[in-house]
């Protein structure tokens, strides 16, 4: 072949490859602009009267929810925090602050920090409690991985350190500056949805989990995986939602495998509750697939 | 030369065919980033930019409904290519000034964006930095208006103070648009998932749902931002500016304010390195939940699954797949946030002694700066303020050899 | 291919000093000439340009014309005999080396003082205003009721540079990133501004009104629109306005006109 041949072959690969190089981006569905028009109609006409969605109450009384979860994979070992400020607080004594997005417990298995909340509810037992309840970090670590409150409650949120700190908790218009020693309060005005995360962000490693409800029907498992949810609307279908920080599921939802429960992969199962009844869901077992590495 | 002609032909028509190509019209790109951590379905993305659509129209043909509150008229001037139109006045002026870095659709992915540091802002989440309202409170027209005749010193983020001040509330009449754009379509697809099961993964296309209840929060936020304003005591005028600045420099050192923290016992801001704002945090924490779910997926053992869970394993798979591909392409690399080099004179969000009280009182929304609010009383800020002001031209701090280069030597 | 008639090159070569000569004299009445002039430096600047044109263009026209005479005269279809060939001439080469080094010399010496008044002879003053270039932006900073740059009164401002009448101005230079060129096209202005030098330029402008600051030196994608304006006013205007700007930047309440530019009225 002669030089120019090859010439000419080089040529003619380069062209091809700078055609086909470029950065892809994904390919999405365009809009249907036929039923953008006539949506966009019914939008710009003027509204008439809206229907609440609200549940109807229709039960009396009151019955209590528990049950325990297990994690049924092999836990790890929880990875040390990088916490390399303020270290004559913060790793005092050569202390290791642990990451504590999986905790089980060794001898019951129990997954703590598991949040369970009703996702409607016709029926409120209890008015918003107006005494505080508190919220508190020492040692460069917020004492509640996960906490809970009702919406309208108010939260002391404290610092026991002999040093400053922040508390940013995510979606909210609260990250404020607690000094040492010091505390504020703060009374969530929005309901969250799926918790949202707290940090410092003078000691970014320092993380936790709020949760706000309206109507405070929420629970967070303890270090044995139990949870107990008292006072719910007896008489009425309850959904509830069910939550992990470290789920594969959609938004940390954790799905488990309990058909009679009519679990959903969406991380929520339905029960209705009689008058006085203490329902007891028993050992929930999550498996080592729905937990993240 | 007798091959010259045939190669140059071909060399020719390679150029053509690499050049040559109609430019598809301009479009809104979906939040591609939200989608698919939403898990939504291609029905359901399909679904989202219809609703879209007949709510805000595309970036040529602005739609605005009323409950947003925005002028369509100025909408217009600042929409669709750059032309001008039958009165002769200037038209599509977000193309011409703010498209290439904040893209089209306002989501900061422009084709100048990557080679920013900072990155330009991205108006979808509704979270502006430098405003004068409450932290979590949308910035004032005011406000809007004036980040674009100052610009953002210390940032790519030109001053437009040449342009007509009519060209000016019209370009932020349309950053408020496609940031009420932005945040309606992160609340529809984070609606999939309230869903009750039973609805069959379609959002109801009602008004009530769309507009009274999507919608609205979002545009009364907008609407109430001048009534969140913050209320600032004034500086008493015979102030002793001497007195205030050392009570200042008391404040930025202690344990109240803990400035040193983050800026640094030499106010250089080299107090940390590893924080990031919202919007790369928010990427920071997909890559997480994106790395981990992979780890667990790829693991696991398909040899004992049912045919069910194989075609879950399969489509969990394909999602990751997906995830992967949507950062490369929709995301930008994130990058951590240095706290402010104070001995610069540079001030992001102006330089005037109130804007720096804005800052310490309310912090900076999206950014790891906190509130003072609560914690140091007004008059103190005050003080923190004017101490700020003369860190650039401290000479004889208790620095000694580590002293930094004075304003004067290094603007 | 047919040959085009010799005529035919010959009068298309001619249409270069006619076309040429036609557009500089219709380019002042169609506003396609030098801006408008309202510097101290402009009427030594501006006579120099003016020199050089008549003078090149007296050369331009005479090369041409005798280049389309020759093209017409010696055209190979009219021509009575075939071409000689001489071994080039001696003289001529030395006088058409000449008569053009001289030129150019005399031109070098005769433009000596405009440079050195406009880029040597820096008047005693201390800076008024540094401009730093920056892509895409000239951000300006005045030195304040002190008079010294670099202290806590600065005055800093974004593209928006005045300039007192009739009074030397001294401009110290610097650029924050790559390479600019500052550039006062009606002030017959222009010096690159290099990153690591502090380079003064000075001025004085003659008349009052709005003129332009653009970039001279590709720096960037955003080369073509860092733009920037200089308002020359009168003195009493011009302290007034500082006043006014210094006041904004001392502010400790929020503005009750929240607008904060001068804009230009369309």
């Amino acid at each position: 072949m002669s030089r120019m041949h090859h010439l000419r072959l080089s040529v003619a690969a380069a062209c091809l490859l700078a055609l086909g190089c470029r950065a892809e981006r994904v390919v999405t569905p365009g809009a249907d602009s036929e039923a953008a028009g006539q949506l966009r109609a019914t939008l710009v006409s003027a509204s008439s009267g809206s229907t609440t969605d609200a549940v109807t109450a229709t039960g009396t009384g009151w019955g209590s929810l528990k049950g325990r979860f297990v994690f049924a994979g092999t836990p790890g070992t929880a990875k040390a925090l990088v916490a390399d400020k303020d270290t004559e607080v913060c790793s005092k004594g050569g202390m290791k602050l642990l990451d504590r997005s999986l905790l089980v417990d060794p001898s019951s298995k129990g997954l703590a920090n598991v949040v369970v909340f009703a996702r409607k509810t016709g029926r409120v037992k209890d008015p918003v409690p107006s005494t505080p309840v508190v919220f508190d970090q020492k040692q460069c670590e917020f004492l509640s991985p996960v906490f809970a409150a009702r919406v309208g409650q108010p939260i002391d949120v404290k610092n026991s350190d002999p040093i400053g700190h922040n508390t940013n908790i995510a979606g909210s218009d609260f990250n404020q500056l607690i000094p040492a020693g010091g505390s504020t309060i703060y009374a969530p005005k929005a309901e969250t949805g799926m918790p949202t995360m707290v940090t410092c962000n003078v000691h970014p490693w320092m993380k936790a989990y709020m949760v706000f409800r309206k109507d405070g029907y929420v629970a967070v498992s303890s270090a044995d995986g139990s949870f107990t949810i008292p006072d719910l609307p007896a008489g009425e279908p309850l959904e509830f939602q069910v939550w992990h920080e470290r789920s594969t599921g959609p938004n940390g939802a954790l799905g488990i495998d309990k058909p009679e429960l009519k679990w959903t992969p969406k991380g929520r199962f339905q029960i209705t509750l009689q008058p006085d009844e203490f329902k007891d869901l028993g050992t929930l077992e999550v498996p080592a697939s729905a937990i993240g590495t | 030369m007798r091959h010259a002609l045939p190669t140059l032909t071909l060399i020719g028509l390679c150029f053509v065919a690499v050049g040559c190509g109609r430019t598809p019209p301009a479009y809104f790109r979906p939040n591609m980033v939200e989608a698919t951590k939403q898990r939504l379905t291609p029905d359901q993305e399909k679904q989202v930019a219809t609703v879209l659509l007949a709510m805000f129209g595309t970036p040529d043909d602005p739609v605005c409904l009323p409950e947003t509150g925005l002028d369509e008229a100025k909408l217009r001037l600042a929409a669709g290519p750059v032309r001008s139109d039958i009165v002769g006045r200037k038209n599509g002026l977000y193309r011409e000034h703010c498209a290439h870095c904040h893209g089209v659709t306002g989501d900061a992915l422009g084709p100048t964006a990557a080679f920013l540091n900072p990155y330009p802002r991205d108006y979808r989440p509704g979270v502006f930095k430098f405003k004068s309202t409450e932290r979590a409170d949308k910035p004032t027209h005011a406000d809007l208006v004036r980040v674009l005749h100052n610009g953002i010193p210390g940032t790519s983020m030109p001053s437009f103070a040449l342009l007509p001040p009519a060209q000016v509330e019209a370009l932020a009449e349309y950053v408020k648009y496609l940031s009420i754009r932005g945040e309606t379509e992160l609340a529809l697809m984070r609606a999939y998932f309230e869903l009750d099961d039973d609805a069959g993964g379609k959002l109801p296309e009602t008004r009530e749902f769309l507009v009274d209840e999507t919608l609205t929060p979002v545009a009364e936020k907008w609407k109430a931002a001048v009534d969140a304003r913050i209320p600032v005591p004034p500086m008493p005028a015979d102030i002793d500016l001497v007195a205030s600045i050392a009570k200042g420099r008391e404040l930025f050192y202690g344990d109240k304010a803990n400035c040193v923290k983050c800026h640094g016992v030499t106010g250089l801001g080299d107090g940390q390195a590893n924080d990031y704002d919202d919007w790369n945090k928010a990427i920071v924490e997909v890559r997480k939940e994106l790395a981990s779910s992979s780890e667990q997926a790829r693991g696991a053992a398909t040899s004992g699954m049912s045919p069910d869970e194989l075609t879950e394993h399969r489509a969990q798979l394909a999602w990751l797949d997906k995830f992967g591909k949507v950062l490369d392409g929709d995301a930008l690399e994130p990058r951590t946030i240095p706290p402010r080099n104070l001995r610069h004179g540079i001030y992001r969000g102006g330089r005037r002694p109130i804007d720096l009280y804005y800052r310490i009182h309310a912090g900076i929304n999206g950014a790891p700066m906190p509130a003072a609010k609560g914690t140091v009383p007004p008059e103190d800020i005050w003080h923190i303020v004017n101490y700020i002001r003369s860190l650039p031209y401290e000479l004889d701090g208790e620095l000694g050899a580590d002293k930094p280069m004075l304003a004067r030597d290094r603007f | 291919m047919n040959r085009l008639p010799g005529i035919f090159w010959s009068l298309l070569f001619l249409a270069v000093p006619v076309l040429g000569v036609a557009t500089f004299a219709v380019a002042p009445a169609i506003d396609v000439w030098l801006p408008k002039d309202v510097s101290t430096h402009g009427a030594a600047i501006d006579g120099l340009f003016y020199f050089i044109l008549a003078l090149t263009g007296v050369v331009f026209v005479a090369t041409e014309v005798m280049l389309f005479w020759f093209l017409w005269k010696y055209d190979a279809a009219k021509a009575a005999g075939p071409a000689t060939y001489i071994h080039g001439s001696h003289t001529l080469e030395v006088v058409w080396t000449i008569i053009p080094a001289a030129t150019l010399l005399f031109l070098a010496i005769y433009q000596m003082n405009t440079w050195a008044d406009v880029k040597m002879r820096r008047p005693s003053m201390s800076p008024s205003v540094e401009v730093v270039a920056r892509q895409f932006e000239w951000r300006l900073r005045y030195p304040g009721r002190d008079g010294t740059l670099g202290t806590a009164d600065d005055l800093f401002l974004v593209n928006d540079l005045h300039v007192p009448v009739d009074e030397d101005f001294l401009v110290q230079l610097k650029s924050m990133d790559v390479l600019h060129s500052f550039f006062l096209p009606n002030l017959r202005i222009k010096q690159d501004a290099v990153p690591g030098m502090k380079i003064p330029v000075w001025f004085k402008a003659r008349e009052t009104g709005q003129f332009d600051i653009v970039c001279a030196e590709l720096c960037g994608w955003g080369h073509y629109k860092m733009k920037g304006r200089v308002t020359v006013e009168s003195r009493a205007d011009f302290d007034r306005w500082l006043e006014s700007q210094y006041a904004r930047q001392e502010a400790t309440q929020p503005e009750a006109d929240p607008s904060n530019a001068v804009a230009l009225t369309e």
